[in-house]
């Protein structure tokens, strides 16, 4: 109990330092998840249409993927990119493309065959296929891929302050600096409640974007 | 009448197939006809419907599409232009009943007010309350029923031309039966032009205006369904018919396979009050009379036995029995037997002895039911003056 009312302490005596470093956490998940989508959403569409291309593209993010984060993050500092928030959005965000990539694909090539067929047998152009069938129809496992890709990211965000992309992560490596448990979980705990939040932000999101002919 | 449709050598193959899916297609379609397409699976039917709406590209020849040639519609338009109803149904599942009736509508710019319209009319026009079905989903329907809003779907932007890929296919006989019937129903107040693929003979037979006989990407026969099954064009359809009715060629089928083994027969010595009850019990109106050894010996009518036995005569069996007009062997053919109960006057039944004259079975008009196709043949040729005045003669 002492440890959590020094914690208190610290998160008293120190909230714009506190703060600052949920913020940048923010910024460290935020960004590199939004360029995650706004790239790997349309190159998988892309992929859906010209074949050839899912392999080289899925391959790509897996083996992102299976690169041990820590490594992921020396690695580029090793390719030139130096230290600081850029490397570490880069990094965060090649990690985060392979669920949204592997769940776009599936979702959409998931889509029922014969409800295609239907369609562009009624007239949809290829354009309306895309928008108004595929899409929604795959919305709710898109989703699923974007979450997994969150709390991944959220995950990995605090790793980030190792090559001083700053964040929460920062907080917990002072702390370990000095042997302050309570500085560590000052970090720790926003992060948890960041991870929670996130995961049930996009729960919430996958539900309510869900068409109701398509639940239960 | 206007012609709907013209196929002209209208050709398609797949690229790295040997041989064409569809080859040298010549058909034409008039305005409210209902045209069914049938053949074995793989003989290119669905690929014929598909090059109407432009979901396949023909390879060679072309098609005439109310007086134009289909590359002069944009795909698109064209398809709005058309209905099209297929096999696995395709509602789209995000979207309710409503709006999947209206989906062309929708794509094509019509106004809520007016979907919603139309919507419940076509509902009603089925039977479905529009209260209770507007605002479902599809999987909250049974197969049926979504089948019955594909068709509707497909009726919804009032198109002239609708292409029907074996609408029916996946339901279960007893739907399949209603849906027919609902539509044949539906057909008779809409009067659209329809091309319907099915596999499905009864179906054919039961629908079409004329039947479109498709094997190896080539047209066989095209006739109306009494037509086909009086003249198939050859062995092939012949066959084809036979495989899905049950027919086969009468002259290829023996009396010994579809006689009855079993008839009700009578021993000579028995009394006339004896075959009374044996025919009131087994409910026949004709006793086939053998001795001990199942020599056949004569048949006797209801009526001769009731003359008799009300005249109080107190005779055997034997000695009313008469020996039949016609007899048959086991190894005559159908054909025979078909030629011989309508010559011989309309005959109820005919006795079936072996050589030695020991009675094998019998053959009755049901007993070549299952020949139906070949007995309109052979009613056809038996020239009806001539059999009437041999029965008078
Ligand atoms: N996309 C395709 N690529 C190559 N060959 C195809 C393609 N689609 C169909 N075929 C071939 O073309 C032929 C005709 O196919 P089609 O689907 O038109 O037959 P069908 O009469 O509709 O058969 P079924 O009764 O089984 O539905 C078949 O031999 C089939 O294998
Ligand atoms: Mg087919």
């Amino acid at each position: 109990m002492t440890l959590l009312s020094h914690t208190w302490q610290f998160f008293m005596a120190h909230p714009s330092q506190v703060w600052r470093a949920t913020v940048q956490q923010l910024y460290l998940v935020a960004i590199p998840m939004a360029l995650a989508i706004v790239l790997a959403i349309p190159l998988t569409i892309l992929s859906t249409r010209i074949r050839w291309l899912y392999g080289p593209v899925i391959g790509f993010a897996n083996g992102l993927q299976t690169i041990p984060s820590l490594a992921l993050l020396a690695l580029m500092i090793a390719i030139g990119m130096g230290i600081g928030t850029f490397p570490a959005i880069v990094a965060l965000l090649l990690y985060a493309l392979m669920p949204i990539i592997r769940n776009t694909y599936v979702g959409i090539m998931g889509v029922d065959d014969g409800v295609k067929d239907a369609a562009r047998g009624m007239g949809v152009t290829t354009w309306q296929m895309l928008w108004i069938v595929e899409l929604p129809l795959a919305l709710r496992v898109i989703i699923a891929g974007i979450r997994s890709a969150l709390v991944t990211t959220i995950g990995f965000a605090t790793l980030a302050a190792l090559i001083g992309a700053g964040g929460l992560g920062q907080l917990i490596m002072e702390g370990m600096g000095m042997a302050s448990n309570s500085i560590v979980l000052a970090g720790t705990i926003p992060a948890i409640i960041l991870a929670f939040l996130g995961d049930a932000i996009m729960g919430k999101l996958e539900n309510v974007l869900t068409p109701r002919g398509l639940k239960g | 009448m206007a012609k709907m449709l013209e196929f002209r050598q209208l050709s398609k193959k797949y690229p790295g197939t040997v041989s064409p899916a569809v080859d040298n297609f010549n058909l034409d379609v008039e305005q409210g006809e209902l045209i069914v397409l049938i053949g074995p699976s793989g003989c290119g039917k669905t690929t014929t419907l598909r090059m109407i709406n432009r979901l396949i590209e023909p390879s060679s020849g072309t098609l005439i599409v109310e007086g134009r040639d289909y590359r002069t519609y944009n795909a698109v338009d064209l398809r709005r232009r058309l209905g099209y109803v297929i096999q696995r149904i395709g509602l789209l599942p995000h979207l309710t009943i409503a709006e999947n009736i209206t989906f062309v509508l929708k794509l094509s710019g019509v106004d809520r007010t007016s979907r919603q319209k139309r919507a419940i009319e076509l509902l009603e026009m089925v039977g479905l309350e529009p209260a209770e079905y507007l605002d479902r989903y599809p999987k909250e329907l049974s197969g049926g029923q979504q089948q019955r809003i594909g068709v509707l779907r497909a009726l919804a932007h009032d198109p002239d031309i609708i292409l029907m890929d074996e609408p029916f296919g996946a339901l279960d006989p007893l739907m399949r039966e209603q849906l027919q019937e609902e539509f044949k129903r539906l057909q008779q107040n809409v009067a659209k032009t329809i091309i319907f693929v099915t596999h499905d003979m009864d179906e054919a037979l039961s629908m079409a205006d004329r039947i479109v006989l498709m094997r190896d990407g080539g047209i066989v026969q095209v006739a109306e369904p009494e037509e086909i099954l009086r003249h198939p064009a050859d062995e092939f359809v012949a066959s084809f018919i036979g495989r899905f009715r049950v027919l086969r060629q009468a002259s290829e089928v023996s009396v010994g396979e579809v006689m009855l083994t079993g008839p009700v027969t009578i021993g000579a010595h028995q009394g006339l009050a004896q075959a009374m009850e044996l025919m009131r019990r087994r409910r026949v109106n004709t006793l086939l009379v053998r001795d001990t050894t199942k020599t056949f010996i004569g048949m006797v009518s209801q009526a001769s036995v009731r003359h008799h036995f009300e005249a109080g005569e107190t005779f055997k069996v034997s000695m009313i029995a008469e020996m039949p007009q016609k007899t048959l062997k086991p190894d005559d053919t159908a054909l025979t037997a078909m030629h011989q109960m309508l010559e011989g006057n309309d005959l109820e039944l005919i006795p079936v002895l072996n050589d030695d004259g020991k009675l094998m079975g019998l053959i009755t008009r049901g007993s070549l039911v299952g020949l139906l196709g070949d007995a309109l043949r052979v009613a056809a040729e038996v020239d009806p003056s001539s059999r009437s005045s041999e029965g008078a003669s």
